[in-house]
């Protein structure tokens, strides 16, 4: 009944268009709140969503003091009861006892134990926060680093791409081709040579490259075959074998310290070699894309992207 | 000096003979059949006459003792014999026997420094620590003081249990060589065992303030003594009360407060600076060992404790506090399987445990007084005996031989909320002076050891310094009637010790006025006056009185009676099933109610009272409970004859029989009422709009729209227990005044009530129209 009552008051005032009213609800989408709302009330909650219901109705009823509604308290009013507490007695309670659930075996100090631990866990992590707030400056700085570093790395392996179709003569006028060329088409000359007498400045390139190209090839034969591959890594077979049975792929976990000292660098400190290199060797500008005829390469404005505007 | 003397003589007494089940007052009810005999024994043998061939003299009467003016001499000397001074008659050699060791007891020692006390003030305050003899003795001191038959008086002593009234009563007329029931005697609740001689009477507190309801300045007595004050019940308190009302007009009472535990002083202030006696208790040092971390699992660290006692300490009986049956029994049994698995591997003594709560049968509750195991071999290490116990054996029972106590600090305590109406017993820390009353329990034969189950810190911060008196613990709906009864009309400024919560007034003024108790002015109503002649809840006394208009009040008294006694189901855990299956042979399908009124019924029938005894055990039934209900039955019908409340049945063939049950049911418990939700899982109790899951004991099916319970639990879910299915159309014809429907809080409960008020409605106005 009282569910009708409401609807038809929600028709009338819709009629009447009253101007506080929300927007109003075309009949399609009242179909579909009504279909939602009766979906979640017919859906059946679960014994562990029960049990915290009740848990929550029982404490907020618990956390809530009868009011002067209550029969009883007209009837108290009625002894002349002006609130505070009952008797003589001086500091009686005006509260009930609390109810305390315990439903778990922790002694006595177990649950102040927890909660302290947790209180010590907060009041870290609230630390950690004010530190972070003090060094908000820093945070800026390093964020505004960390772009730029992404930023010339992502420059340098370009600039590496436009190296390497320098020295494998694959190269036309502006020495752009080879920007979007599939990392995975064979470049027969670098796959031929050993790695590390590929230029520095560009073997990084080849090292990306050739490692595809082993994943590749492992997992198609791991496709064909499991164990008929000489790839097959017979995990009893230790490192010897491995190199006696001519099984392992030994070029790639070569050490080359060459490499290793290069990469250490930072990205814009090695896209300066490269571009330096480039200059140098090929008279290129990496940021004006031009082949310079000579080493004065005099329309260049300089090394740097900022000369470049 | 002389007393300086007795003092000093009695602290270098032994305890011998302590040990012995008979001078235990506690177990005096056990020997029951055999006091009866032995007290018919004349004095025959030599050691008797020694003692009455000095007595020649006659220096026993009391007829020369002048009132309030005695001296402990004097009493000593009327005490010697040869005639037993109250009843004249031939004292016997027990009498003597039994005076000896009463005259090793602490509180002999102050006899006269207690009757100068007493003799000056008219309120007294004494502390004595449990194995003084308060109990027994400081009432025969008044009774030789205060003379009550030179004046048709008597004098009260009250208890807070019913087993120590009657024990009590029962060892102090061995003591005092009368029959029990003629010079001292007990009154307990359905149970009188008092006579026209009586003097001498232990009582529940619960009897005392009863009788106040019909004689509010209790003129019958000369002195009345609250015992064990300190556990703080709520009738003691009640009493407490009333009682520093009724000493300001009756100048001729006397009051004594007794109490165990050294925090006196708060009865002290409470009685106006009344002075305070202290008795010594005999007690060793008890050493207390405390954890360094708190514990995970508290009765897992009981249980390793208790092993590592027996595994490394000397002789000694261990004493461990649990909350409950269930965990008491567990713990026994694995406590008992470690045990034995050391007694292979490590060559340990043997050790026995037993487990002790006040649902055990007598029988085996007696069994912790059984003396240690002995070694298995001569020269072997000594056995000991292990108690695993609810906090009764905190002060209630003195075991004698313990010497580790392991306190992992927790008890079952009531609560009462009088926000959501639930009263449930929920395991909570126990207090400092719980925890100090424990580890003392170590020190009772020799110094001890008490091992806590939490930090020292804990015990600091943790707990609270004395535990909550019941008052602030309980419903208050049948004391606000009682009090009522006393004549108490200001209730909100009754001065009580602790006065409870407003809130807890507030419900029960309102509970008893839907119950039509107290009219709209908090006054008595004829129906309250009448309910609060019943030793009853209000609701159950209510619906007793209703229940003839239902045409079964025959049945409701029955059922009043069951549920006024301890569960009469038995479960034990090693035959839940059968016991389960035993239970489906009475059960009823509207409920709980109806099949405990079968299982009654059946107990009545003849098969079944061919050999009740056997009968019960066969069909998992507590024989005790089922006796109870039966004597309860009947002191209720006394009262219902006595106020004319008419005994009726409806035919049994009637296929209204259980409906009127039912619906008369309704006429109490209409305030205990709950409806499914729209989940169909769970109910929710009106007005409260509390979510609960009906007990798994029920025998109701999941199919009742509507319940009325009996009780609401607070376990980690909350449960409704013993359970019957009602109509709402019932509710709303019963108690229409509660289901004012226009007074609920929007919801299902309310649009509920709201058609079925409506098809009432058409189907009167059908009726009208034809």
């Amino acid at each position: 009944m009282a569910s009708e009552d409401e609807n038809e008051d929600d028709y009338l005032s819709m009629a009447f268009g009253d101007a506080t009213a929300p927007a109003k609800e075309t009949s399609l989408q009242r179909t579909t709140r009504l279909k939602k709302e009766a979906a979640e009330r017919g859906r059946v909650p679960s014994k562990k969503e029960l049990a915290q219901q009740a848990k929550a109705t029982r404490e907020a009823a618990l956390a809530t003091q009868l009011d002067s509604s209550n029969k009883g308290a007209k009837m108290m009013a009625k002894m002349g009861f002006k609130g505070g507490a009952l008797g003589k007695a001086d500091n009686a309670r005006t509260q009930p006892i609390e109810i305390l659930m315990k439903d778990d075996k922790g002694g006595i100090g177990m649950d102040s134990e927890k909660k302290r631990k947790i209180r010590e866990a907060a009041a870290e992590l609230e630390g950690q926060h004010k530190r972070r707030k003090v060094d908000e400056e820093e945070y800026r700085q390093r964020t505004r680093d960390e772009r730029e570093e992404r930023k010339a790395e992502g420059q340098m392996w370009s600039a590496m791409r436009t190296f390497e179709s320098f020295d494998t003569d694959g190269v036309d006028a502006n020495g752009e081709e080879h920007h979007d060329a599939d990392i995975a088409t064979p470049q027969d000359s670098s796959e031929a040579r050993p790695l590390h007498s590929v230029n520095i400045l560009w073997r990084p390139l080849a090292k990306q490259r050739l490692d595809k190209e082993r994943e590749r090839r492992m997992r198609y034969d791991l496709d064909q075959s499991l164990t008929q591959r000489a790839e097959y890594e017979d995990p009893d077979a230790d490192p010897d074998d491995k190199i006696v049975l001519g099984t392992g792929v030994e070029e790639l976990d070569e050490e080359d310290p060459e490499l290793v000292e290069f990469e250490s660098l930072k990205p814009a400190e090695r896209l300066k070699k490269i571009l330096e290199e480039l200059r140098q060797k090929y008279h290129y500008c990496f940021w004006c894309k031009f082949r310079y005829h000579d080493e004065t390469m005099e329309d260049c404005p300089g090394l740097t992207e900022d000369e470049h505007g | 000096m002389a007393e300086e003397q007795q003092r000093s003589r009695f602290k270098r007494q032994k305890m011998t003979g302590e040990m012995d089940d008979r001078k235990n007052p506690y177990l005096a009810h056990m020997y029951d059949a055999e006091s009866s005999h032995d007290s018919g024994v004349s004095i025959s043998d030599g050691s008797t006459s020694a003692y009455t061939n000095g007595r020649h003299s006659n220096g026993g009467g009391l007829s020369s003792l002048k009132r309030h003016s005695t001296t402990a001499k004097q009493a000593k000397l009327a005490e010697d014999g040869p005639l037993n001074p109250f009843t004249g008659g031939q004292l016997s050699d027990r009498y003597f026997s039994i005076l000896k060791t009463r005259r090793d007891l602490p509180v002999h020692a102050q006899r006269q420094e207690f009757l100068d006390m007493y003799q000056k003030s008219q309120v007294l305050v004494f502390v004595g620590e449990t194995g003084s003899g308060k109990t027994t003795q400081i009432p025969q001191f008044v009774l030789f003081d205060d003379l009550p038959q030179q004046r048709g008086k008597m004098i009260a002593c009250t208890q807070p249990r019913r087993v120590a009234a009657m024990s009590v009563a029962q060892r102090v007329a061995q003591e005092a060589d009368v029959q029990l029931g003629e010079e001292v005697g007990y009154s307990i609740r359905f149970e009188d065992k008092t006579g026209p001689k009586t003097i001498l009477k232990y009582m529940t507190d619960g009897m005392l303030l009863r009788e106040a309801m019909n004689d509010h300045d209790l003129l019958r007595y000369s002195t009345i003594i609250l015992d064990e004050a300190h556990e703080r019940t709520l009738a003691t308190d009640i009493l407490m009360g009333l009682l520093k009302e009724v000493v300001q007009r009756r100048p001729d009472l006397k009051l004594i407060i007794m109490s165990a535990t050294l925090d006196a002083q708060k009865f002290q202030k409470y009685f106006l600076s009344a002075p305070l006696l202290a008795v010594p208790g005999r007690t060793h040092p008890v050493e207390i060992f405390y954890t360094p971390e708190p514990e995970r699992d508290y009765v897992e660290a009981a249980l390793r404790t208790v092993l590592q006692i027996d595994a490394t300490e000397p002789e000694g009986d261990i004493l461990l506090f649990l909350t409950g049956e269930e965990e008491i029994e567990d713990a026994c049994r694995k406590i008992s399987l470690e045990a034995d698995e050391m007694v292979r591997e490590a060559d340990a003594g043997p050790i026995k445990v037993y487990p002790l709560y006040g649902t055990l049968p007598p029988a085996q509750q007696q069994r912790i007084f059984d003396p240690a195991p002995p070694p298995f071999k001569p020269g072997g290490r000594p056995g000991r005996k292990c108690i695993v116990s609810t906090n009764i054996a905190e002060t209630s029972l003195t075991i004698d031989g313990i010497v580790y106590v392991v306190d992992p600090g927790f008890s079952k305590q009531k609560v009462y909320n009088p926000r959501i109406r639930v009263e449930s017993l929920l395991v909570s820390p126990i207090s400092k002076a719980s925890a100090q009353q424990r580890a003392g329990r170590a020190g009772r034969t020799r110094p001890g050891k008490c091992f806590r189950l939490y930090t020292e810190g804990a015990f600091k911060k943790e707990l609270i310094d004395q535990s909550y008196p019941e008052i602030l613990r309980s419903n208050l709906a049948s004391t606000v009637l009682e009090l009522k009864k006393l004549g108490i009309d200001d209730l909100v400024h009754f001065d009580l010790m602790d006065p409870p919560a407003p809130e807890t007034l507030m419900r029960a003024l309102e509970e008893l006025n839907y119950l039509a108790c107290l009219d709209d002015e908090g006054e008595l109503t004829a129906l309250g006056k009448l309910a609060s002649d019943f030793p009853l809840d209000p609701a159950l006394a209510v619906m007793l009185i209703s229940s003839p208009e239902f045409y079964c009040s025959n049945e409701i008294l029955s059922l009043t009676a069951l549920l006024s006694v301890p569960q009469v189901f038995v479960r034990p855990a090693s035959a839940r099933k059968r016991a389960d299956e035993m239970k489906d042979m009475f059960a009823h399908q509207d409920g709980d109610h109806l099949t405990m009124l079968n299982v009654y019924h059946a107990f009545r029938g003849p098969s079944a009272q061919e050999n009740p005894k056997q009968w019960c055990h066969d069909h998992f039934l507590s024989y005790r409970a089922l006796q109870q209900a039966d004597n309860v039955r009947m002191q209720l019908k006394r009262i219902m004859e006595r106020e004319e409340v008419e005994l009726v049945s409806t035919p049994f063939e009637d296929k209204k029989y259980y409906e009127n049950i039912r619906r008369a049911l309704v006429a109490g418990f209409f305030m205990q009422v709950a409806k499914k939700d729209s989940s169909g899982k769970q109910y929710i109790t009106v007005k409260d709009n509390q979510s609960v899951l009906l007990h798994p004991s029920t025998v109701l099916g999941q199919d009742s729209e509507w319940v009325v319970y009996n009780e609401f639990v607070l376990t980690s879910k909350n449960y409704i227990r013993t359970v019957t299915a009602v109509k709402p159309e019932w509710l709303l014809d019963i108690a229409p005044g509660y289901y004012d429907v226009d007074s609920f809080g929007k919801g299902d409960i309310k649009t509920s009530l709201q058609r079925v008020r409506d098809k009432v409605n058409r189907r009167a106005a059908i009726a009208g129209g034809r």
